[in-house]
């Protein structure tokens, strides 16, 4: 079942510059394994010990996932993640 | 109001409340012009290089404020954790374009510690986000981002911003604080923006229940330097470069 992850510019060069992924998984946890599988690395850049980081953001649609079941929210397919972290720059 | 940090955010910001008359314009840097800003930062020329990011902004501000009525003032200094409450204090709202995290949680603890709403803004490369806080206000910039990141970030020197997109975001960041002056309030959305693909998009930002500033049982009660210092040397770094 794929979903779409949108990937913010800090984490494109994983992503060999894509802007949006497809990716397998039933839940955000999966899914982000399944990144992990295609572009070694998202996985540490999204989650720690305890869970998503703590300045990244991961929103299913327009809800924020730790508002939601967290790394357990249930996907369906064309689901649309997008990964917001905190940036800081001018 | 007080304006943090004059780089690719904070001129084009004062830009447009410079002209819009916004009674006074105080602005903090003490940051000098580098040539590695012109491209982004438009109050600066190339004969501006060397001089005080003050002073040039000064200069190329005269003219604007003085037809609209707006005083502008300065601050040579850092925002820092021994001055940032008192900053906060002396206005009615706070803009913030920082480079470095560090700066913007400061920002935020010292405007909800002071009861003033702030405007924060960044950018990065091609992406660039705005949000408005209300005085006191929920959510608040840590019910987003929790606390400074720990690690090495990117940064302006080291990734690189595309002037247009912290221009756009710059402006941005007036409107939403026209709209904070002018008693429309602040709506929870973070404002981001893919220069990439020309996307400007509204995301909903739910406050916390645990958020350490303004939860249901906040700890942070002042602005002690050490929570700000994970961020290796990042009060130490320039806040608008």
């Amino acid at each position: 079942m794929a979903v779409t992850v949108r990937i913010p510019t800090p984490l494109r060069t994983l992503t060999k510059g894509e802007e949006q992924v497809s990716a397998e998984g039933t839940t955000v946890r999966a899914v982000i394994e399944h990144l992990e599988q295609k572009h070694p690395g998202m996985r540490d850049r999204l989650l720690d010990d305890k869970g998503i980081r703590r300045f990244v953001n991961v929103y299913l649609g327009d809800e924020d996932v730790r508002f939601l079941e967290g790394l357990d929210t249930a996907l369906k397919a064309g689901d649309e993640l997008s990964i917001i972290p905190a940036i800081a720059g001018g | 109001m007080l304006l943090v940090g004059l780089g690719g955010l904070g001129c084009p910001a004062a830009l447009a409340l410079a002209r819009a008359g916004v009674g006074t314009l105080r602005m903090v840097d003490d940051d000098v012009v580098d040539e590695g800003n012109l491209h982004r930062q438009i109050l600066y020329g190339p004969e501006d290089v060397g001089k005080d990011k003050l002073d040039a902004a000064g200069q190329a501000l005269g003219p604007v404020a003085r037809a609209s009525g707006t005083r502008v003032e300065f601050v040579r200094a850092r925002f820092l954790p021994d001055n940032a409450r008192e900053l906060a204090r002396g206005v009615d709202l706070v803009i913030e374009g920082a480079d470095n995290f560090a700066t913007k949680f400061l920002a935020a603890d010292a405007c909800h510690l002071e009861h003033r709403p702030v405007v924060h803004g960044a950018g990065l490369r091609w992406v660039g986000t705005a949000w408005s806080v209300a005085a006191g206000g929920r959510p608040c910039y840590r019910c987003l981002f929790e606390d400074v990141p720990s690690g090495p970030q990117l940064s302006c020197d080291g990734a690189g911003v595309m002037g247009p997109v912290v221009g756009i975001v710059g402006a941005l960041m007036a409107e939403l604080a026209l709209r904070a002056l002018s008693g429309r309030g602040a709506r929870p959305e973070l404002w981001t923006l893919d220069g990439k693909t020309d996307t400007l998009r509204e995301v909903p930002v739910a406050a916390r229940a645990s958020c350490p500033l303004c939860g249901t049982a906040p700890s942070i009660l002042d602005v002690d330097e050490a929570r700000y210092l994970s961020e290796r040397g990042a009060l130490a770094e320039s806040a608008s470069s």
